[in-house]
């Protein structure tokens, strides 16, 4: 079995190990601290029955758009550790806490448009749509779809706008970067 | 301060800082220019213009500017303040935090400058200067949230928990009744939440019970309210509350390993060890029963139970568990079980049972006593987790066949590639490893995982270069490395550095390692900008875990690798200088004038090759280097790139100690800590630093063979030490003869009988006989044939390899360290050679042993695969010279 739980500050290194071991799309150490210390609810790790990290979701909340929404920073479950259903309960985690924490109404993310494993995913289990496709997203010139999934949301009670924060440490600067990784279409 | 400037030039002035603070900094120096003009000594403008030339990376005219600056205007809380910036942005907060001081002895009530030093004073943690620094601001400015905040923050830092508690409260009271708006919502109940945790923190629990009971409908995070609130029940000993509460979370999240804990916890029904009685097994046992009726779907409740249960209740158990997933195809399988295999009655148990399986899907399709048939995949599976199995309890030929049993079955499942390639690793043939991992790389080039797990091995096998071009394929500028170090790749880093090591090329190695330090002081510095941002977004509890976690952040395996690797590469150094310049200079000098002549050609068309090199690239316009928003400037190119002024350094003894400093203090539990300790100050001639290490060694583990060669090592060395004459000298050998009576091993016994008690002691261990023979001969050189004979001993009764159900006695890593002891140390060929012969035979897949089965041998794993290739039944090759093109 495999633990799902949220992730803590004592878990980031070992995510980021297991980011550069599988996704191709890195961040440095900053960047989560930067979400971690933003939107410490929306990181959830998987960890296996030895202790390791073998997946995560990094997710944040777009706080300068009109509409609450979320997005999905990266996600990825080692190849060892396929078939479990891994991808989707981190997701379903971190979607359920941007929703009731943050009143998200729709969660966005990018995906390869080569990474059919992950679009399976995106579009059969977890129910996402695609809303537009960015071309030339990624580094090495491949296309992303833009996706969006819709929250149940209870509109506008939560609705929370930021003021003077103004984007704080790191922004910005990893948009390019995202990729989420696979998982089987299988995957319950 | 100087004379004010005039209105035109004061604006100017004012357009400097806000170009500052904007970045934009060209505009900044136009606008500081045109102030110097008419006023070239203006002190505060020169400081700006030296601040804004350190962002634009011409540091050394900063610190010119700057300190003109200063001198031109002393009075000037900017230029103190700048000056103290400019230190900040090179991380040296020390003197930074001197020049806010003065800039603040001229403004003591300046906001902006407060909030830098306590900035700094979080950084590095002077936290009574913190606590004092906060309180001016909040002194200052009262109506800031973020000054209370502040304030309650710095005390908990500084231990005063309770202190916290009365200010969060305090400023409680200045909000009104209504408060928070909507758009403070989440902010304010995490600073509910901060608050609570403190209370905890304080064992003020009943308080925190009531308080968070108070406050249910402020706090947003209900997930986390949940799990505040069941730590306090547990910690208060309301377990029937904290069982129902553990029973909601998991209704809500039923793979949260640490509910089920926590629920064991409340029926008293948890131990540490995990040792629990028969009556207490069942008693889990009726638990885990009822709650796998209710979640039916969470694997936990099936695996939890493998733990605890034994016997034919294990076996039955584990049935259940294993059976759907191999039907399922579940490739973790094995690994998930992994930690049963420390108890040899459960892997006996297991073998047998999924033997069954395995004979019962061959002969029926079916699984035992199962009318459902099984797809095809199911028996690969079987296999797959079979040579794990095998593998795990050392028998590697079995393993092997089953693994080729698997591969003959399905061709096309990577998996089964990687784990070949893992059996291989363990019998001890890493080209053949590599090779495989190849394989199962090339199966999916898309793959990033396959490709780390390939470069993994291909570093294990020394193939560094290869190893390098193939990670290079997932980074973006295929060219140069850089991204792998800039995305702080450590295990990478590390990887390639140990290969380095291990084949004597110290200033790479050294590099790599010296790059995985970098990204922890990188780490350390990240922290920076977060004491303002969480004070803002009132993460408090998380800001505060962070801080812990950059505590203790050195004690970290990677950074404790990379240590370990730097120091082990200069005591090489060490024992082994490099020739100086001079030395080459000199042997130069002796060649034949034409000779020399030639060479010193050759040299200086080198130098300029490489010169020319250096400045093309640095010269290269913008394109690869730079992300999208423009931001990245082109990296300069790498002055050393093989690390070799690295190994140029005065005393490699004094770099080791500045990393033995930092694993002392944030490892001081692990054993290679203190044996480093000892082979630095043994070579130090640190007698005291020593024989402290020695002790450390002794505490943590005093039956470890390393710790007995460190201790013999020590006392020998002290017992042919001359006689003491200085004061200092009696000194010392006073404490050691105190010293040495604290040990029992030595006890009323001399070096040589405390070895043979060692040795008598731990005859049954291939390391301790190492260890007992190589003092042995330390002790007595004459008796080198005895001190081989303690070795070549110890395979009489451990030779027996392959009957089933058998783990292997011995280790393939520690017959590697026995033969080079036999070889480098005691120096005895002979021995040496008839121990290669024994272990080759032993362990036949070992390339370092040259086994029959092993990739040297012709008729080995790995040239069959090669065969096989040539023959295109995988088409792996072409496709990994092709990607390797790229």
């Amino acid at each position: 079995m495999v633990c799902i739980r949220k992730a803590t500050v004592d878990d980031l290194l070992a995510m980021q190990a297991c980011n550069l071991f599988c996704l191709p799309e890195n961040y440095q150490m900053k960047y989560y601290f930067y979400h971690i210390l933003s939107w410490p609810q929306l990181l959830y790790v998987a960890e296996d029955y030895n202790g390791k990290i073998v997946g995560y979701v990094l997710a944040k909340m777009e706080e300068e758009s009109s509409e609450s929404h979320g997005h999905i920073t990266s996600l990825a479950v080692l190849r060892t550790h396929r078939k479990l259903g891994l991808a989707t309960k981190l997701m379903t985690a971190a979607q359920n806490a941007m929703e009731q924490i943050y009143g998200a109404e729709y969660v966005a993310l990018h995906v390869r448009k080569s990474n059919k494993a992950a679009f399976n995913l995106y579009t059969g289990t977890l129910g996402y749509k695609i809303h537009d496709v960015e071309a030339k997203y990624y580094a090495d010139g491949e296309d992303a779809y833009d996706m969006k999934k819709q929250l149940k949301g209870k509109k506008t009670q939560h609705q929370h706008h930021h003021h003077h924060h103004g984007g704080g440490c790191c922004s910005g600067d990893h948009k390019a970067e995202e990729r989420t990784a696979g998982e089987d279409k299988k995957g319950e | 301060m100087g004379v004010p400037l005039p209105p035109k030039e004061a604006n100017l002035f004012k357009l400097i800082v806000k170009s500052y603070e904007t970045k934009q900094y060209k505009k900044g120096i136009k606008a500081a220019d045109s102030i110097l003009k008419k006023f070239p000594n203006h002190g505060e403008t020169l400081s700006m213009k030296g601040l804004t030339l350190n962002c634009m990376d011409r540091k050394a005219e900063a610190y010119e500017l700057v300190r003109l600056g200063l001198k031109n205007d002393l009075k000037s809380h900017v230029c103190w303040h700048v000056y103290g910036l400019l230190y900040r942005s090179d991380r040296d907060y020390r003197e930074a935090i001197k020049c806010y001081r003065n800039a603040l002895r001229i403004d003591p009530e300046n906001i902006e400058i407060l909030r830098d030093l306590s900035l700094l004073q979080a950084q590095t943690r002077d936290l009574a200067g913190f606590v004092e620094t906060r309180q001016q601001l909040l002194t200052l400015k009262a109506n800031h949230r973020l000054n209370w905040i502040g304030f309650a923050v710095s005390h908990h830092l500084n231990s005063n928990g309770a202190k916290a508690i009365d200010i969060l409260e305090a400023y409680e009271g200045t909000l009104e009744d209504d408060y928070p708006p909507d758009n403070e919502r989440i902010e304010h109940g995490e600073m509910l939440l901060y608050k609570i945790s403190l209370m905890e923190e304080c064992g003020l629990l009943e308080r925190a019970v009531e308080e968070l009971h108070r406050k249910e409908s402020k706090i947003v995070d209900k997930l986390a309210y949940k799990e505040q609130q069941v730590s306090l029940l547990v910690k208060l000993g309301r377990f029937e509350e904290g069982e129902k509460l553990y029973k909601v979370l998991l209704s809500m999240n039923p793979d949260n390993y640490r509910y089920y804990e926590g629920l064991q916890r409340c029926l008293e029904l948890y131990k540490e060890n995990g040792q629990y009685s028969p009556d207490e097994s069942d008693q889990l046992e009726a638990v885990y029963k009822s709650l796998a009726r209710q979640y039916n779907r969470s694997s936990a409740v099936k695996r939890i139970p493998l733990d605890f249960l034994h016997g034919d209740k294990f076996r039955v158990a584990a049935e259940n568990y294993i059976r759907p997933l191999l039907t399922k195809g579940v490739p973790s399988l094995f690994s998930d079980l992994s930690s049963l295999y420390e108890f040899p009655a459960k892997a006996d148990i297991l073998e047998q049972l999924i033997i069954e399986l395995e004979n019962s899907i061959k002969t029926s399709g079916r699984f035992p006593e199962s009318s459902e048939k099984e797809l095809p995949s199911t028996l690969m599976w079987t296999l797959f987790y079979l040579a794990q199995h095998y593998d795990r309890r050392g028998q590697y030929d079995t393993a092997l066949k089953k693994i080729d049993e698997a591969i003959e079955h399905t061709p096309t499942v990577i998996d089964l590639y990687s784990v070949k390639s893992r059996i291989l690793k363990h019998a001890g043939d890493l080209s053949a490893s590599a090779a495989l991992a190849d394989e199962a790389r090339c199966l999916d080039l898309a793959d990033r995982y396959v490709n780390s797990d390939c470069v993994k091995r291909m570093l294990q096998a020394d193939q560094v270069s290869l190893a390098e071009k193939t990670a290079l394929l997932f980074t973006k500028d295929g060219d140069q490395q850089n991204t792998l170090y800039d995305m702080q790749c450590m295990w990478y880093e590390l990887a390639s550095g140990e290969s380095y090591f291990r084949q004597g090329d110290l200033g790479r190695a050294l590099k790599k390692f010296l790059a995985v330090e970098k990204h922890y002081s990188d780490i350390t510095e990240d922290q920076f900008d977060f004491h303002s941002y969480c004070l803002r977004k009132m993460t408090l509890r998380t800001y505060v875990q962070m801080l812990k976690f950059q505590d203790r952040l050195h004690s970290n395996s990677y950074f404790r690798k990379a240590a370990t690797g730097a120091i082990r590469c200069y005591l090489k150094l060490y024992d082994a200088p490099l020739k100086s310049t001079a030395e080459e200079e000199d042997e130069i000098s002796k060649l034949p004038p034409s000779q020399k002549k030639k060479l010193r050609q050759k040299q200086r068309k080198a130098d300029l090759r490489a010169k020319k090199e250096a400045e093309e690239k640095n010269e290269e316009p913008t394109t690869s280097g730079v992300s999208k928003s423009g931001k990245r400037q082109v990296k300069p190119v790498d002055p050393d790139p093989h690390g070799e002024k690295l190994l140029q350094v005065e005393d490699p003894l004094v770099e080791a100690t500045k990393f033995l400093k930092l694993l002392q203090k944030h490892s001081p539990d692990v054993l290679e800590t203190h044996l480093l300790s000892f082979e630095v100050n043994m070579r130090k001639n640190k007698i005291l630093l020593a024989l402290q290490a020695v002790k450390h060694l002794v505490r943590l583990d005093t039956d470890n063979p390393d710790t007995h060669r460190c201790l013999i090592q020590f006392f020998y060395k002290v017992g042919s030490m001359p006689a003491p004459v200085t004061d200092s000298e009696k000194l010392i050998w006073n404490v050691l003869d105190a010293e040495r009576e604290i040990f029992s091993q030595l006890h009323d016994k001399s070096l040589i009988d405390a070895n043979k008690v060692f040795f008598e002691k731990h005859k049954d261990s291939l390391m301790h006989r190492a260890a007992a023979a190589e003092m042995l001969h330390v002790l007595e050189p004459s008796k080198k044939a005895e001190a081989t004979k303690l070795i070549e001993d110890s395979t009489k009764d451990s030779c027996t390899i392959g009957a089933p159900g058998t783990v292997r006695k011995l280790k393939l890593k520690e017959c590697i360290i026995v033969h080079k002891l036999l070889a480098d140390v005691l120096y005895d060929n002979d021995a040496a050679s008839r121990w290669k012969v024994r272990c080759a035979e032993y362990f036949p897949y070992s390339t370092y042993f040259e086994g029959h089965l092993s990739s040297v041998a012709p008729s080995s794993a790995y040239q069959q695969t090669k065969k096989l290739l040539e023959n295109g039944t995988a088409n792996g090759n072409v496709e990994k010279l092709e990607a390797l093109k790229i």
